[in-house]
């Protein structure tokens, strides 16, 4: 009976023992698979800076069909500026980051001026922005999207290869953000879809559709063009800091306000 | 003659574009973008924050009286793209500056262009 119990003891301990190294050969053979696909992706890494013709916004031409909430908050926050010579911006005094220093955002900053970097790794693509030294994780294992996330400024980001192109849909976005640099407004319901293909080797194309059922009466697409800059390192742009320094308020806003203005 | 206006509406053109940028950040409603300011006088700190690195100078007005003035440009990022570093200007240079003043008469600056004492001039501009 003793021997019985050393012998079931001695079993389980081999068990033990050898456990890790099947979970790592189990676990390691189609992480070598990934890493192969990862290779064989189309490489879109680099340093990619907005070149898009009115690249304040994903399309020039066409406002999104708005539902009336949206449309009276799209009307506000529109920049109807004379001294404008060109549209590159919302009502400053009413966008969200400009005004009151929040974060930008997805899918926003894919319509701001300054550069981003795109990584690639086994499980994911990764978006290094340099405004706000934002990062957007694309998640390329396979996983499907979450079914309720918590809403983030970011947003939860999976990818897949289609050919050439990397489709990247993106939920569970925080609506205090403008949709982008012009003010179009959205909900937390809005879903995107950007298909990201480098159409030659210093170009980055964009082909979006924005799908927001609470915001929109229907589905709006666009579409944004990136050139690469190979000797270009990303640097650091932080929105407030001006504010931060001088107790709250920017110099040119006090130089306006001390006028009269 | 066609050709010289062809020209020069498209360095009109691409100076706005170029020129926009310099207001991307925050528009131009505060801005008079209708008259070309310059403004000359002597640095006294150039602050290289975000968004726009800041040079604080005085100027000697017609009558004599010294205004304290601030001028902004681009953000440290795109200036350090073109070359720029927090020394580039320095206390004690010598410099004008063309841009645009913002409405109401404050003495706050939003220059495109600027001139250092020995000619060299640089013009940031946000070069995607």
């Amino acid at each position: 009976m003793r021997n019985q119990w050393m012998g079931s003891i001695f079993v389980m301990l081999t068990v033990l023992a050898f456990s890790p190294a099947i979970f790592a050969q189990t676990a390691g053979q189609p992480e070598a698979k990934k890493a192969k696909s990862a290779i064989s992706a189309p490489d879109l890494t680099g340093v990619w800076a907005n070149i898009t013709e009115s690249a304040a916004t994903f399309n020039p031409k066409e406002d999104p069909s708005f539902q009336p909430w949206a449309d009276a908050k799209w009307k506000a926050n529109k920049n109807t500026d004379p001294g404008q010579p060109g549209i590159t911006n919302g009502r400053v005094d009413l966008d969200p980051t400009v005004a009151s220093c929040f974060p930008t955002g997805m899918p926003r900053l894919m319509t701001e001026v300054f550069p981003f970097e795109i990584l690639q790794v086994r499980d994911r693509v990764i978006i290094l922005f340099e405004k706000d030294y934002a990062v957007s994780h694309i998640w390329t294992d396979g996983r499907k999207l979450p079914e309720d996330p918590d809403p983030s400024y970011m947003g939860y980001s999976v990818g897949k290869w289609d050919g050439d192109t990397l489709v990247v849909d993106t939920i569970g976005l925080k609506d205090i953000t403008w949709l982008d640099r012009i003010g179009h407004p959205h909900s937390d319901a809005l879903h995107v879809t950007g298909r990201i293909r480098r159409i030659n080797p210093d170009r980055l194309q964009i082909d979006w559709t924005f799908e927001d059922p609470k915001a929109f009466t229907k589905p709006w697409t666009g579409r944004t063009i990136y050139r690469r800059h190979p000797d270009w390192n990303l640097e650091e742009f932080i929105s407030c800091e001006d504010r931060l320094l001088h107790g709250g308020e920017s110099l040119e806003q006090k130089a306006v306000k001390e006028h009269g203005q | 003659m066609k050709k010289i206006r062809l020209a020069l509406f498209v360095g009109a053109a691409v100076l706005l574009l170029v020129s926009g940028p310099v207001f991307a950040h925050h528009g131009r409603s505060n801005y008079d973008v209708s008259a070309t300011a310059t403004v000359k006088g002597t640095v006294t700190s150039f602050e290289w924050t975000n968004p726009h690195a800041l040079i604080y100078l005085d100027v000697t007005n017609e009558s004599g009286t010294v205004e304290k003035w601030i001028a902004e440009t681009n953000s440290p990022n795109t200036l350090s793209r073109q070359g720029w570093s927090r020394n580039t200007v320095k206390a004690g240079d010598l410099i004008t500056l063309i841009g645009h003043r913002v409405k109401g008469g404050g003495f706050y600056i939003n220059f495109s262009k600027i001139i250092f004492a020995d000619g060299k001039e640089l013009s940031p501009a946000i070069q995607n």
